[in-house]
């Protein structure tokens, strides 16, 4: 068995030596180099040497999504900008936030992302169909990485219609659709309107980006005849394979040798024990280029204490039961109000009363911005108008690449609708 | 197989290992690479109970030894062959080598040291052919196969080298890497000491990169070798271009 292998499969003690040595070996180059890091660490009076244990962590402070982004663009980098092989850049409302990798690190994003795809069940031998929205870009580049590392055809996924892809699906024999849940469940109802059959050759479904509940999860397996699989991954942090089912689909393993979870109250910031729900916060011990210390996620779950049994040792947490950071997940990409009402802003010069409806058709999520008409966004001509509502429409897409219809109703009607909500789910 | 936690070793003043954890699996080749003054030999010390850690735990097949005395530590299966070889230069090289299973003496029976000795003079015939000549005559790449068949003698579990390709010809550093690999086939754990990161890491499993005393990288040695602080700091940096 190659330590690859074995990795998974560590004693308790195996697994808190091999973490601890990550982890001190983590916070040693931090704090030689990362200049947010050092800073962070000695107005807290902490230094590397002060963690012994993996428990020791909670000495250390918090990263947010904000530090990240005051950090913009150097200040977070653990190498030399020139060792940096690739950079990706994410939305942020005040600045980007950028993560970098250097080759080393993309190697093994791509070894993580091959290990997710062989537990779900993906083989050398199977036909891959990515369908994920663009918004979703470094998800779909890692998986089309990781599925032609193992040696499976892969089909990515450019703008097609459902009808295309199902097309494609059938003359091709795919065996794996790699898409979000509410996609699958789109392609179901597509082709259950059409009176399709579903491809004989589709066997598995590796659904990421969303949680699914259980009744729509066996709707699919039964209706589709093929079996599923959840991923879970934040790209701020690692990206695809953080976390992924094994055959018995009971939670999450972690990739607990990339890094390490914690759960936590986020109103007290205290670590919570295995079975009550919370933030999960990640430090990440075996990145070079962008080390993350206790990076909190906003997403909502818990630890699991039992054993798998599967056999495997690593730890798993249950589904993602919510946010707590007030950050919308919409078809898999997240979407901050922040950042909205900033983009708002940028567009009208000034935040006019709002409410984001997000509307499900087909199982599909669409967005919906009801703006509260006034003096500044009012045009006299409809073609006007649709002028006014272009240029957010386009700045939005431009920016998530997600739709997002803007409404422009009468300030009363909009009152009526939100009744003091700036989200609703309908 | 060996533990390590927390360890903290000072020279005096002068703190030289902070807070160092590393780990060697059964039947592991792992390597400690690092600049001079890094910390990698006081490390070795460390464990072999010549230097005395200030803090911290040293776990020998789930045995504490951190406070141990060496002798004991030699008993329990750690032998190290130290660098500059050290060995017995008035003696002969059988002497050496009977030296090496000292503590033996009085367990094992004298046809199992002597089986030892030949396997040691399987893995290096050269030394057979000298076995009378007095060490301090014999050239450096026959010394360091004679400290390594020494550390054997004592049979140990984990055989860790200092330095061991340090001042010998190329062709030499090939057979002695080639022993290591050999003796690690047969069983053999083993801690290697290197500044030629390139060959550590070639025959290795694992590594570790320290530096001023700290652990500041670890990996499988297929990542070290590709790592761009690494192949900077051990490798050269532009060794690729003129090799290729």
């Amino acid at each position: 068995m190659s330590l690859e292998d074995r990795i998974e499969y560590l004693s308790p003690e195996g697994w808190r030596q091999w973490q601890l040595e990550l982890l001190q070996s983590t916070l040693n180059r931090v704090y030689q180099r990362v200049p947010f890091y050092r800073k962070l660490m000695e107005e807290n009076g902490i230094k590397p040497e002060d963690i012994g244990e993996l428990e020791d962590l909670k000495k250390l402070p918090f990263t947010t999504r904000e530090h990240l982004a005051q950090n913009y663009p150097y200040d977070l980098f653990a190498v030399p900008l020139r060792d940096i092989v690739r950079l990706h850049a994410f939305p942020g409302p005040k600045a980007p936030i950028v993560k970098g990798f250097t080759s080393r690190d993309l190697k093994a994003l791509r070894g993580l992302t091959c290990r997710f795809l062989t537990h779900c069940g993906v083989t050398s031998e199977d036909i891959v169909q990515i369908c994920l929205d663009p918004g979703m870009s470094i998800w779909i580049e890692e998986i089309k990485e990781g599925a032609e590392t193992l040696g499976a055809l892969v089909i990515p996924p450019d703008p097609q219609s459902a009808q295309d892809r199902l097309r494609i699906m059938h003359d091709f024999r795919t065996s794996v659709l790699i898409s979000t849940p509410s996609y699958a469940l789109h392609l179901l109802h597509y082709m259950q309107k059409e009176g399709l059959l579903p491809p004989k050759s589709l066997r598995l479904a590796v659904l990421v980006g969303e949680e699914i509940d259980g009744q729509n999860r066996l709707r699919l397996e039964q209706a589709m005849n093929l079996n599923t699989r959840l991923g879970y991954g934040i790209t701020e942090v690692i990206g695809p394979g953080m976390g992924y089912e094994c055959e018995e689909k009971q939670g999450y393993h972690l990739a607990a040798d990339y890094f390490l979870a914690e759960i936590i109250d986020p109103k007290t910031l205290r670590p919570l024990p295995p079975g009550q729900i919370g933030e999960l916060v990640v430090t990440t011990l075996s990145i070079k280029a962008n080390p993350l210390i206790r990076f909190r996620t906003g997403d909502l779950t818990q630890l699991l204490d039992s054993p798998c049994p599967c056999g495997r040792t690593t730890p798993r947490i249950g589904p993602i039961v919510g946010r707590c950071d007030g950050r919308l997940s919409i078809r898999g990409i997240k979407i901050s109000l922040d950042y909205l009402e900033e983009l708002l802003r940028e567009v009208y010069h000034h935040l006019p009363a709002y409410c984001l409806r997000i509307k499900r058709h087909h199982y599909l999520e669409e967005l919906e911005l009801w703006l509260a008409i006034n003096e500044q966004l009012f045009e006299p001509s409809i073609l006007g108008l649709h002028r006014i509502m272009e240029k957010f429409q386009h700045r939005f897409n431009e920016t998530f690449g997600l739709p997002c219809r803007l409404k422009l109703v009468e300030k009363e009607h909009l009152d009526a609708f939100a009744q003091g909500q700036k989200v609703i789910v309908s | 197989m060996l533990r390590i936690k927390n360890l903290h070793t000072s020279y005096g003043a002068v703190k030289v290992l902070r807070n160092i954890s590393l780990h060697v699996a059964e039947r592991e080749i792992v390597c400690l690479i690092g600049a001079n003054g890094a910390g990698k030999t006081t490390l070795l010390f460390t464990i072999m109970g010549l230097v005395h850690p200030n803090a911290g735990q040293i776990i020998f097949q789930e045995q504490e030894i951190s406070n141990m005395p060496t002798p004991e530590i030699v008993c329990l299966g750690i032998s190290l062959v130290p660098e500059g070889r050290q060995i017995f230069y008035p003696l002969t090289v059988e002497e050496n080598l009977e030296l090496g299973a000292y503590h033996r003496r009085k367990n094992d029976p004298k046809e199992k040291i002597q089986a030892d000795m030949e396997h040691v003079y399987q893995l290096f015939p050269r030394l057979k052919e000298r076995r009378g000549q007095i060490a301090g005559t014999l050239s450096g790449g026959e010394q360091q196969m004679l400290a390594i068949g020494r550390a054997f003698m004592a049979r140990p579990k984990l055989l860790m080298l200092d330095e061991p390709s340090l001042g010998l010809a190329p062709r030499l550093v090939d057979k002695i890497m080639d022993t290591i690999l050999a003796l690690n086939q047969e069983g053999l754990t083993i801690l290697l000491v290197e500044q030629n990161a390139r060959r550590a890491l070639e025959i290795a499993h694992r590594g570790y990169v320290l530096e001023t005393g700290r652990i500041v990288l670890q990996g499988h040695t297929q990542e070290l070798l590709t790592d761009e602080d690494v192949r900077r700091a051990y490798l050269g940096r532009d060794y690729q271009k003129f090799t290729d």
